[in-house]
């Protein structure tokens, strides 16, 4: 059998959802906390000198029970934390909380009778050292601690006469019982510096006034609180067209992701139940050429559809020569000579959703049919038994099953079209301006979607520090819905339904 | 099978069926015909009256890959393929590596490390990189492909579900036997495991293998204000239809955009079957 095929065996895994999964996470959270600190506590109560001593000197324990390697390699770990933190962390950590006090100036220096840079502060360079800082900090806390408690149970062996691993020995169980530990090494160094560390230094951004009048190497920023928070959310005298902004887009991004999901969700269902049926003459020729319109890369084809649709473009010179744009006009949808698909507001919030349909159906039949296809045969038979029509098996066995199995992928899709940068911004980029003076101020259009305009705002205008609170929104936005969606979904008791 | 005895209202049912399936199928394919047809017009620019061209040319295509001040295609191709062989061996073993530890390794924080990985996909790609971008800005590495690989493939991990999904269906008592035999885990995983997710392994490369080849907010991101030659085909493109060059350049975009997308469909086809079956087990387990 196909091993992906099991897929709706093993629902049991998903049961718990994510409220249950931050509600025993907290709790267990809390708990590793105090195993932590009681199992430390404990090795440095009763370890021996070489244990104490090892608060100290990492390598101490190691070296008393032979292991001079990895004495070594611990004496050259914390040689170089402590390098580290005098040679870096020493320049940047103590200006944190100022984020530096020196403007850059260009100075007349005597000596070389040249005029020069100061030594001026890197806000940036400041803010990012000292997260850097703090990351590894606390490793290498961790580290240390772990390491009394490692040695301590060295001195327990020892006590009791059991043989102590050499250094041979302790490296092979890194391709044993310990080879997990190698996988994930690397693949989590990766993450912590490419995604993790990101997202804090963006969460601290939020709180700084980092925008283009401050922008570092020339210019200093500081740390202002919550004002970017109160600017979004409407508070502030000049700045109260951000809130105007981002409650327009906002309510534009829900009403988008919620539209953008389900069309494709049940379109590709209808469209996936269709070509799977038995009238379908060449069903796989058929979905061959839906596919083919998805294996293009977006950029093309979305590009592509921009110009077709463009105000001077291929489909209005259609329009107009069969008379349909002068209809338009004269049923006063339109005031142009031409049909505005993608650069009025309503016109292109509507077509970029028919857009997305044509971009996202296959996809969505592609996931149908591969769930179909697993769908519960003797169900349908004894529907059929029982004089079920069509319909009735679709509505009572077919759907609940899909919603079933393709539930969870409805959230997420609903989470991936919060974030559904591609089609926004390739259709509606230098095609969509707005009239609306107040969007316009803060540089936000009616078609843009949270993290377009926060793509704007970062590429075009500089403006971090908006930028980093409406990202926190988004996160929010999409945590909450997740959480609010999975406990909904999968709180219900249906999984045994199907196994 | 159609059978002889079938009604005719049967048949017309099966016809009306069919035709509608054509009808839809003809009109997610018109973006596509329209796209061919222009990159064989012997206009530059966009042809705005007539839906096929008035005169029909292969020329663009010859001008395509001859490099000038805004088209050099063959270097942005060329950029790209490098990129996504670089990202394609990167994210290919990272992803093996962590679907390996999740569903092989038996440790005590596995469960959390999972959970800590859904919260992480939650935070919008974009917004992550904003803070790479201005991160690699400070150290100079924006405008270099080795910024534009890291930032594709150093949190690749996290995408490790489906391939986790494959692994879990790998019989326990195979590597079992195997550790009897005293084989020790790295081989059991290479030797083991490793031959039989050829499937998922294919499935890995390929889509790790597109990744720059259908990005655009990323390349877009880390490359804009560099120098042309170092686009990828992605940048590049969307330059060409700057308001100001759309004009001289839309039949070269169209025809770029035909080679790019043909080597990318023919890997699309391959792995739309993995996709399938990938997603859904993928999904369900979660």
């Amino acid at each position: 059998m196909d091993p992906f095929l099991k897929g709706d065996v093993t629902v049991n895994e998903k049961s718990n959802g994510l409220g249950t999964i931050i509600k025993t996470g907290i709790v267990s959270f809390f708990a590793a906390i105090g195993r932590f600190f009681g199992e430390f506590g404990h090795a440095v109560a009763k370890g021996d000198w070489a244990v104490k001593l090892s608060l100290i000197w990492m390598g101490a324990g190691y070296a008393r029970r032979k292991q001079y390697m990895k004495a070594l390699l611990m004496t050259i770990l914390e040689a170089a934390i402590i390098l580290f933190t005098v040679k870096i962390s020493m320049q940047y950590v103590p200006k944190f909380l100022t984020l530096g006090t020196v403007q850059a100036e260009q100075v007349f220096n005597m000596e070389t009778m040249k005029t020069e840079w100061n030594d001026f502060d890197n806000s940036f360079l400041i803010l990012l050292f000292s997260l850097f800082s703090f990351v590894v900090w606390f490793a290498a806390f961790i580290v240390w601690a772990r390491n009394i408690v490692n040695v301590y149970n060295l001195q327990l062996q020892a006590e009791r006469g059991e043989h102590i691993n050499t250094f041979r020995e302790d490296m092979r169980r890194y391709i044993e019982d310990r080879f997990y530990v190698t996988m994930l090494s690397l693949p989590v160094l990766g993450i912590i510096v490419f995604t993790i560390i990101p997202i804090l230094l963006l969460f601290f951004v939020a709180f700084t006034n980092y925008d283009q009048q401050h922008m570092p190497p020339n210019n200093l920023f500081t740390w202002v609180g919550f004002q970017n928070f109160i600017n979004l959310f409407g508070g502030g005298g000049l700045t109260v067209t951000f809130g105007y902004a981002f409650v327009r887009v906002l309510g534009w991004t829900l009403v988008w992701a919620f539209f953008a999901t389900l069309t494709n969700y049940f379109g590709g269902i209808l469209l996936s139940m269709l070509l799977n049926s038995k009238k379908t003459v060449w069903p796989k020729f058929w979905r061959l050429l839906f596919v083919i319109t998805i294996a293009v890369p977006q950029f093309v084809s979305l590009l592509l559809v921009r110009n077709f649709l463009s105000n001077g473009g291929i489909v209005n010179t259609i329009c107009a020569n069969i008379g349909l744009t002068g209809f338009l006009r004269d049923i006063g949808l339109i005031s142009t000579s031409y049909i505005p698909f993608l650069s009025a507001p309503g016109w292109a919030h509507v077509m970029i959703i028919i857009i997305n349909i044509w971009i996202g159906l296959p996809y969505q039949m592609l996931i149908a049919t591969g769930v179909l296809m697993n769908l519960p045969g003797d169900q349908l038979e004894s529907a059929k038994v029982d004089g079920a029509n069509a319909f009735q098996t679709f509505r009572y066995i077919t759907m609940p099953y899909l919603l079933f199995v393709t539930g969870p992928t409805l959230v997420t899709d609903f989470v991936k079209n919060i974030n559904n940068f591609n089609v926004i911004y390739l259709l509606t980029q230098d095609v969509y301006t707005t009239t609306n003076q107040a969007m316009a101020n803060s540089q936000a259009k009616e078609v843009d979607l949270l993290v377009t305009w926060l793509f704007t705002l970062t590429q075009d205008y500089y403006n971090y520090k908006m930028a980093a609170v409406i990202g926190i929104v988004v996160f929010l936005v999409c945590a909450a819905f997740t959480l609010v969606a999975f406990n909904f979904m999968i709180g219900g008791s249906k999984e045994s339904d199907y196994q | 099978m159609i059978k002889e005895h079938v009604s005719n209202k049967r048949k017309t049912d099966i016809f009306l069926h069919n035709l509608l399936i054509a009808v839809l199928a003809f009109i997610w394919l018109i973006p596509i015909i329209w796209l061919v047809c222009t990159s064989l017009s012997a206009e530059d620019g966009m042809n705005t009256s007539t839906f096929f061209p008035k005169a029909w040319s292969a020329v663009h295509y010859i001008q395509l890959f001859h490099s000038d001040t805004v088209n050099q295609f063959s270097a942005w191709f060329l950029n790209t393929f490098k990129i996504a062989c670089f990202t394609c061996v990167i994210s290919t073993a990272f992803v093996l590596m962590v679907a390996y530890a999740t569903s092989f390794g038996q440790f005590k924080s596995r469960k959390k490390l999972m959970n800590i990985a859904v919260i992480l996909n939650l935070v919008p790609g974009v917004l992550t990189m904003i803070a790479v971008y201005f991160t690699l800005k400070t150290f100079g590495l924006t405008n270099s492909h080795f910024g534009l690989i890291m930032v594709y493939s150093a949190s690749a991990g996290l995408g490790y579900l489906i391939c986790k999904g494959f692994f879990d269906t790998v019989p326990r008592a195979l590597c079992e036997a195997a550790r009897i035999d005293g084989c020790s885990e790295a081989r059991i995983f290479f030797q083991v495991i490793l031959p039989m997710s050829r499937p998922i392994i294919v499935y890995t490369v390929i889509s790790s293998f597109l990744v720059p080849w259908m990005d655009f907010v990323y390349s877009k991101m880390i490359l804009n204000a560099g120098i042309s030659a170092n686009y990828t085909v992605a940048v590049g493109l969307y330059k060409m239809l700057d308001k100001s060059l759309i004009n001289s350049y839309f039949t070269i975009f169209c025809c770029g955009g035909v080679i790019v997308s043909i080597p990318i469909s023919i890997l699309f086809l391959i792995m739309q079957k993995f996709y399938v079956e990938g997603i859904t087990g993928g999904a369900v387990k979660g």
